[in-house]
């Protein structure tokens, strides 16, 4: 359980930290840290576990989990350190002993005020908006019974989840068949797509079968973070401070209904993102259907808004596109294709409403990872050509 | 190039769901045109309505699909270009400002709306009470269980609808064949496969002596399938019985 929650929510958090340091004070919130937390690590992840697959044949879960492990402690140590160097600057010419005692002092006292925020701000709310937040709240309570106490089947877990659970038994991430149990080379389609193998990672970390953490654990991780980026998304939307207009924040719980109740409701087919989300919480696919195509809305509407006058993108939202691109690609090899192409055509259309080729450029630089992504896969696929 | 545009069409209707009444397509493309109308925020008509707008021009557009297959020589994901639509986000927002200022009412309607268009997720045939934490058959567990070695690896021959789940619960079981032979449209043949499912009573004699080429440690069968002959009279032992499932240990096998 410590190690779950370490694994789950400290590593990301601190990770958050960084890009989160890159942002303007104004927009932090803590639901922005844990996003972005989670998508720079998934980076992170990418980094390590795709050259690990490809290059090394024997025991190469192991060396990818060493590696990622090193790496998001050093990367959530950073963030955490970032958080305390402004205070450490404050501080630095009264002398260390003052410094420390100011850090612990301001943090506490930061964390108290945000604490004490929380029963001021409800209330401050209005009856019907705390209603609709309990409506939401329910709902969402709603999916992770059914989450957990329902199994939904599907064929593909043959694959992902075996290969989770092969990377946390046998040791090997994509050399041996998940259908059968044969030896194999690794099949670049899936191979690049690495996000089985950080199911593998957590379950190896936490000592819990891949399977239990495929089906049980994740969907308590991956629901609430998808619902985080809709509510991220509803605040841009909907974050304004006026009250009874359309664009004011009371409309924020009502945007959250409807976004639970399209899950729920969604399943007009088997091919939806929404029946993703909630009969396969845990693939790759679904992560990317539900919680990555929404959180490249969440940072175009970011990106839009910088260009507003006095409201400048900071570099903590540039990193966090570029991360998420990267996430796309520990999802599946389609959902690169897809969100460069999304990519392209939000660029496009926002460069020609701001008039600026700029946004293009920069944005186009944000996909550079995707490049590499398609260029290895391409490399990869083709590599029995030359040889 | 008519013909791959409606091919892009019976995807869209596959993918919406209009075969079984699902009208949730409706209320999108409902919201996107109110959107067009009135959106006047130049950013969110970017986002929210131009780029969409364009993605689906392009999801119809048969030059766009033809590349599409051949840059990911895979036409069976082509759906996933709807993904990109975040329909449900956009149908949100389209929704929340045309109700305005009469939010409850609004929501109220809106949700009937999404109630009536859509299709409820746990009403599927796929979801199912969990019998366990590993959200897996049972009797699949304890099957794996009562023949799975403390070290090493066996190969196990399962019936069709084990198939899926023994690897699941642990990768100490192998099988002559997978999950690949239950998917029609991929097209595989497996010896095996054909003798064990195929066929419309298991021939023994030729039944074993495939097995035992793999060799298959166990032989896991339902009570009801037809076999000629017993597996006893071909060096096999019915060493437990699970559910309705007959389990046969090959003594000739280590």
């Amino acid at each position: 359980m410590i190690s779950l929650l370490f694994w789950l929510v400290v590593i990301p958090y601190c990770i958050g930290l960084i890009p989160t340091r890159l942002i303007s004070e104004h927009k932090r919130n803590p639901g922005f840290t844990i996003l972005a937390g989670y998508f720079v690590m998934w980076a992170i992840f990418e980094l390590v576990a795709v050259p690990a697959v490809l290059l090394v044949q024997y025991h190469n879960f192991r060396t990818a989990s060493g590696w990622f492990a090193a790496l998001s402690i050093l990367c959530a140590a950073a963030g955490a350190g970032s958080a305390l160097v402004p205070h450490m600057r404050a501080a630095g010419r009264t002398g260390a002993e003052q410094a420390r005692r100011g850090i612990w002092r301001r943090e506490a006292m930061y964390v108290r005020k945000r604490v004490a925020g929380v029963p001021e701000a409800l209330r401050a709310m209005p009856w019907a908006e705390r209603i609709e937040w309990l409506l939401f709240l329910g709902l969402l309570g709603f999916q992770l019974y059914k989450a957990a106490a329902y199994a939904s089947f599907d064929g593909d877990d043959a694959y992902y989840v075996v290969e989770s659970l092969l990377a946390q038994q046998a040791d090997v991430m994509y050399r041996i068949l998940p259908y059968s149990g044969g030896p194999t080379k690794p099949d670049v389609r899936h191979a690049l797509a690495v996000f089985p193998m950080w199911v593998a990672f957590i379950a190896a970390r936490s000592g819990i079968h891949a399977t239990i953490v495929s089906h049980l654990l994740l969907p308590f991780v991956l629901i609430p973070l998808t619902y985080l980026v809709y509510y991220e998304i509803g605040r841009q939307l909907f974050g304004r401070m006026e009250t009874g207009g359309v664009f004011c924040r009371e409309n924020l719980p009502i945007f959250m209904i409807l976004m639970a109740m399209f899950q729920m409701f969604g399943n007009v087919s088997i091919y939806t993102n929404e029946t993703f989300f909630l009969t396969r919480t845990w693939q790759g696919k679904s992560v990317a259907g539900s919680l990555v195509i929404p959180a490249l809305f969440w940072i175009f509407l970011q990106i839009y808004e910088g260009g507003e006058p006095g409201n400048r993108v900071g570099a903590g939202v540039w990193m966090l596109f570029v991360c998420v691109n990267m996430a796309a690609g520990i999802c599946s090899s389609i959902a690169v294709f897809l969100i460069s192409m999304l990519t392209a055509v939000t660029a496009f259309c926002l460069a020609v409403v701001r008039r600026r080729l700029g946004i293009l450029l920069k944005m186009g630089a944000a996909c550079i990872p995707n490049v590499i992504y398609m260029a290895v896969y391409v490399v990869t696929a083709y590599s029995y050509l030359w040889r | 190039m008519w013909g791959i545009f409606l091919e892009s069409v019976v995807i869209f209707q596959n993918y919406m769901g209009f075969h079984e009444n699902g009208y949730l397509a409706g209320l999108y493309l409902f919201a996107l045109l109110y959107l067009w109308l009135t959106e006047k925020d130049k950013g969110r008509r970017a986002v929210l309505v131009y780029a969409p707008t364009l993605l689906l021009v392009m999801f119809f557009c048969p030059l766009f699909r033809k590349v599409f297959v051949r840059l990911l020589e895979d036409s069976e994901t082509y759906y996933r270009l709807l993904w990109l639509l975040q329909m449900s986000v956009v149908t949100a927002y389209g929704l929340i400002r045309l109700c305005g200022r009469h939010r409850r009412i609004g929501l109220a309607v809106i949700c009937i709306a999404i109630v009536a268009c859509g299709n409820y997720v746990y009403d599927s045939e796929n979801i199912t009470k969990a019998e366990n934490a590993y959200h897996l058959p049972q009797v699949a567990i304890d099957i794996v269980d009562l023949i799975e070695p403390e070290e090493g690896r066996i190969t196990v021959l399962v019936p069709a609808d084990l198939i899926y789940f023994v690897r699941q619960y642990s990768t100490n079981i192998e099988l002559p064949y997978g999950r690949e032979m239950l998917i029609a449209r991929w097209d595989y043949y497996h010896a095996m496969y054909e003798a064990m499912e195929e066929a419309d009573m298991i021939e023994a004699a030729s039944f074993t002596e495939l097995a035992r080429e793999y060799p298959c440690a166990y032989i896991v069968l339902k009570e009801d399938r037809q076999i000629d002959e017993p597996l006893t009279d071909y060096g096999y032992e019915l060493c437990d019985r699970v559910g309705e499932y007959l389990i046969y240990r090959d003594t000739q096998t280590e």
